[in-house]
C-alpha cells in the first residue's frame, strides 16, 4: 500500500502531543497489518503512535469506534477523552452524533485530514471520492495537509441511473436477487456509524416484523428497514457496501433516500449539526411525505 | 486412482444431479458459493477457495425441525427431515475437515444432534483438491492439507489432461460406480508451493493468557458482526425460535427453525434481565479464539479451526487469527 509520508508524520506528531499531554487516552487513526492492508488501530501511549500512517487505503470511517468510547471506564468517571482521524465523509457523522447527543464535543478531538480520495475494494478510486465536493473536513480541531486543487463536482446521481431505468417489478426482483446472497452477518449495521441501537428492531427475540430466519424475506425486511433508519441521517461514507462480503450495492438504497431528503428537505445529513428532518419536522400540513 | 476427462466428469455429474440432491461450486453473481445445482453446466472446475464453507448443506443457516399445527385443542406436530441422498461435490479438503471438528459436538456426544447426524448420513463428500493453497490458507499447520483424503469420501485431483478421482470409503466406492474411466493422462499432479506455516498452541496454555492485552489490540477494532463465524466451516452455535407462519380461524402453524448465531454477535450472550458477560467486542473476540483453541478442544477433542483462512479473507478490518496464533506463541 501507498503510504503518504508527509502526512503520517503530522497525523503521529499531533497523536504524540495529544497522548503526551494527556488531552487525550486514545488517538484512533490507522495502521498496517502484517498483511499489507490498512486497518483502524487504537494508540494509548506516545510511545506507540509511530505504528499510525495515512494512506490512500485507510477508507474506514472511524467514527462508528466512538460508540465505544461513550461509557466511562469504570462507574462515576467521566467517558474518556479521545481523539480520531477523520477524513471530509467521515467527519460529516460527527455532526449527526453531536446532533444526536451521542458524543460531547468537547470529548471528541477530530484530527481532520485533507483528502484526495481513498481507494475501494477493487483498487480504484472509490464511488464516494469520485462525487465529493469536501475534501476538507466539515467538522475538525487540527487540519492536517492541504486541501487538493480540484475542479468543483456536482453530484449527478448517475450511480442511481441503473436503478431508474428498471420498471417497479424489475427493481423488485433485481433487490430480491441481491438479498438472496445476503448472509445476514450484520456487519453493514455493525459498521455504521448511524446504527448504534442498543437493540437493533431487526434483531429483538420477539420481534414483531422479522424473525431470526436467514431467508429472503427477513433480509428484505431487515435492508428496507435499515436504509429508511437512515434516511436523512445517512452520511454517504459507504462503509456498509464496503464491509458487504457478499457485495450488495447498498449504497444504491442509501443514495435513492438521500436523493428525496434533499429534494423535500434541503437537508444533506452531516452538513450541519442538524438532526434529520425526516422524523423531527412537520410543516403546516403535516410531513411532505 | 480412476481417471477421467472434463466430459467424463460432466456427464456423470448430470446423472447424479437426476438422482441426488446434488450441491457444488458455482458463480453467484462473481462470488464463488456452493449451491445446488440441477446439471453440470452450473458447476464450476476451475475455482479458489469457495467464500463460504459447506457446512451450510449439513447444518444449514435455517432448517426447519418442526411443523406444528394447532386445530383447535388438537395440535399436530411433524418432524422435517429431508430423505434424498446428498452429494457435495468440488468441496475442498478443508471443508471436509470442518465436518469431522463439527461432528465431535454433533455425533459423537450422547445424545447426538439428529438433524445434523441425518444429514450426514445422507450425504456424499466429493473433494476437489487444491493444486495451490490460497490467501490466508493455513491448512497445513492445522493437521490437515491442499490434498488430504482423510474426511472425504472422494479426493479428486485435477490435472492437464483431466481428472484423477481416488475413492477413500466406501460410500466413495459406490459413488463413483457410473463414471465413465478412461487410461490415465499423465501423473496426479502435486502441490508446488506451500504458505507459512503457522505456530499452535496447546490449549493449556492459552489459559493463562485470558488477562492478557492481545485482546483489546486484536478485538478493539472488531465490528462484532458475524462474518468470519458464517463463514467458518467449523463455527456452530446456533439459535432455536418458534414462528408464526399462517393464522386463520380456528387454525395456527408454526415452525421451529433452527438458526446459526454468532458468538462474536452483541446479542449471544445476553440474558435474561440484559445483562451481557462479555459486554465488550474484546471480550466477544476473545471468546471465538478461546472456543477454537482453549474450550473446544479440551471439551470435545479436535480443535476448532483447521486453517481454511476465510475468516481472514473476509473480515472488513483485518483480524487475522494467524496473527493472533503468533501474539499467543510469543507470549507463551
Ligand atoms: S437498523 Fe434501525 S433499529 Fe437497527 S440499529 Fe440501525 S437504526 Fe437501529
Ligand atoms: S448507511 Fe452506510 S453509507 Fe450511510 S452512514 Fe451508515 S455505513 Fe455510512
Ligand atoms: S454486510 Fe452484506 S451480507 Fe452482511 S447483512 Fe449486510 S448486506 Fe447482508
Ligand atoms: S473479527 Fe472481523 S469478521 Fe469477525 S466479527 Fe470482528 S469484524 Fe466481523
Ligand atoms: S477460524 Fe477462520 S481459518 Fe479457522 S477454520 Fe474458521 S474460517 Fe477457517
Amino acid at each position: 500500500m501507498q503510504i503518504n509520508e508527509p502526512l503520517t508524520q503530522q497525523i503521529r506528531e499531533h497523536a504524540h502531543r495529544l497522548l503526551d499531554g494527556g488531552e487525550v487516552e486514545c488517538v484512533i487513526g490507522y495502521e498496517i497489518g502484517p498483511r499489507g492492508r490498512a486497518r483502524p488501530a487504537f494508540v494509548y501511549g506516545p510511545t506507540e503512535v509511530d505504528r499510525l500512517i495515512w494512506g490512500a487505503d485507510c477508507v474506514h470511517n472511524l467514527t462508528t469506534y466512538l460508540h465505544d468510547k461513550k461509557k466511562p471506564r469504570k462507574r462515576g468517571e467521566e467517558p474518556p477523552r479521545v481523539a480520531v482521524v477523520v477524513k471530509p465523509c467521515d467527519s460529516r457523522t460527527l455532526n449527526i452524533l453531536l446532533a444526536e447527543r451521542q458524543i460531547a464535543r468537547e470529548r471528541v478531538v477530530a484530527i481532520g485530514v485533507a483528502c484526495e480520495g481513498v481507494v475501494g475494494k477493487d483498487g480504484q478510486p472509490a464511488a464516494k471520492c469520485s462525487r465529493c465536493t469536501d475534501r476538507t473536513p466539515v467538522v475538525y480541531d487540527v487540519l492536517v495537509g492541504e486541501p487538493p486543487e480540484i475542479p468543483p463536482v456536482e453530484d449527478d446521481w448517475s450511480d442511481l441511473a441503473r436503478i431508474e431505468e428498471m420498471s417497479p417489478a424489475e427493481r423488485l426482483s433485481f433487490w430480491l436477487r441481491e438479498f438472496d446472497r445476503c448472509i445476514r452477518c450484520y456487519a453493514c449495521r455493525q459498521v455504521c456509524p448511524g446504527c448504534y441501537c442498543t437493540t437493533c428492531m431487526f434483531e429483538r427475540d420477539d420481534g414483531l416484523w422479522v424473525d431470526a430466519a436467514i431467508d429472503v424475506p427477513q433480509k428484505h425486511v431487515f435492508h428496507l428497514g435499515r436504509a429508511l433508519h437512515l434516511a436523512g441521517r445517512c452520511v454517504e461514507c459507504d462503509e456498509c457496501e464496503r464491509v458487504c462480503p457478499m457485495d450488495l450495492p447498498l449504497s444504491l438504497l442509501n443514495r435513492l433516500l438521500v436523493r428525496e431528503v434533499e429534494a423535500l428537505y434541503g437537508h444533506r445529513a452531516g452538513r450541519e449539526e442538524t438532526l434529520t428532518p425526516l422524523v423531527f419536522e412537520l410543516g403546516p400540513e403535516g410531513s411532505p411525505i | 486412482m480412476r481417471f477421467t476427462t472434463l466430459d467424463g466428469l460432466r456427464r456423470w455429474l448430470d446423472k447424479l444431479a437426476e438422482e441426488v440432491d446434488l450441491v457444488a461450486p458455482t458463480d453467484v453473481d462473481g462470488h464463488v458459493l456452493y449451491r445446488p445445482v440441477q446439471s453440470a453446466d452450473a458447476i464450476l472446475f476451475d475455482y479458489e477457495r469457495p467464500e463460504l464453507s459447506a457446512k451450510d448443506f449439513l447444518f444449514p443457516a435455517t432448517e426447519v425441525l418442526l411443523r406444528i399445527e394447532q386445530k383447535g385443542k388438537d395440535v399436530a406436530i411433524e418432524e422435517v427431515l429431508p430423505d434424498r441422498k446428498q452429494v457435495l461435490f468440488g468441496i475442498r479438503p478443508c471443508d471436509a475437515h470442518g465436518l469431522a471438528v463439527i461432528d465431535a459436538l454433533f455425533l459423537e456426544q450422547d445424545p447426538p444432534d439428529r438433524y445434523y447426524r441425518h444429514h450426514r448420513e445422507r450425504t456424499v463428500l466429493v473433494g476437489m483438491a487444491c493444486l495451490q493453497m490460497w490467501e490466508g490458507c493455513f491448512c497445513t499447520s492445522m493437521g490437515g492439507g491442499p490434498m488430504d483424503t482423510t474426511h472425504l469420501d472422494v479426493l479428486i485431483r485435477p490435472s492437464e489432461g483431466g481428472y484423477f478421482l481416488q475413492p477413500v470409503t466406501p460410500k466413495g466406492v459406490a459413488i463413483l460406480e457410473g463414471l465413465p474411466v478412461e487410461e490415465p493422462k499423465g501423473e496426479p499432479p502435486s502441490v508446488k508451493e506451500y504458505n507459512e506455516p503457522v505456530p499452535v498452541v496447546p490449549p493449556e496454555k492459552w489459559r493463562p493468557l485470558f488477562n492478557d492485552r492481545i485482546w483489546m489490540r486484536h478485538g478493539e477494532r472488531c465490528l462484532s458482526c458475524r462474518i468470519c463465524t458464517y463463514v467458518c466451516p467449523t463455527c456452530r452455535c446456533f439459535d432455536v425460535t418458534d414462528r408464526v407462519v399462517d393464522v386463520q380461524p380456528g387454525l395456527t402453524r408454526i415452525e421451529r427453525i433452527r438458526v446459526w448465531d454468532a458468538c462474536t454477535s452483541p446479542n449471544y450472550r445476553r440474558v435474561a434481565g440484559g445483562h451481557n458477560p462479555r459486554p465488550t467486542k474484546p471480550d466477544r473476540l476473545r471468546n471465538r479464539f478461546y472456543c477454537k483453541f482453549c474450550y473446544y478442544p479440551e471439551d470435545f477433542g479436535p480443535l476448532g479451526c483447521v486453517g481454511c483462512g476465510r475468516c481472514i479473507v473476509a473480515c472488513p478490518v483485518d483480524v487475522d487469527i494467524t496473527e493472533v496464533m503468533q501474539d499467543v506463541a510469543k507470549q507463551t
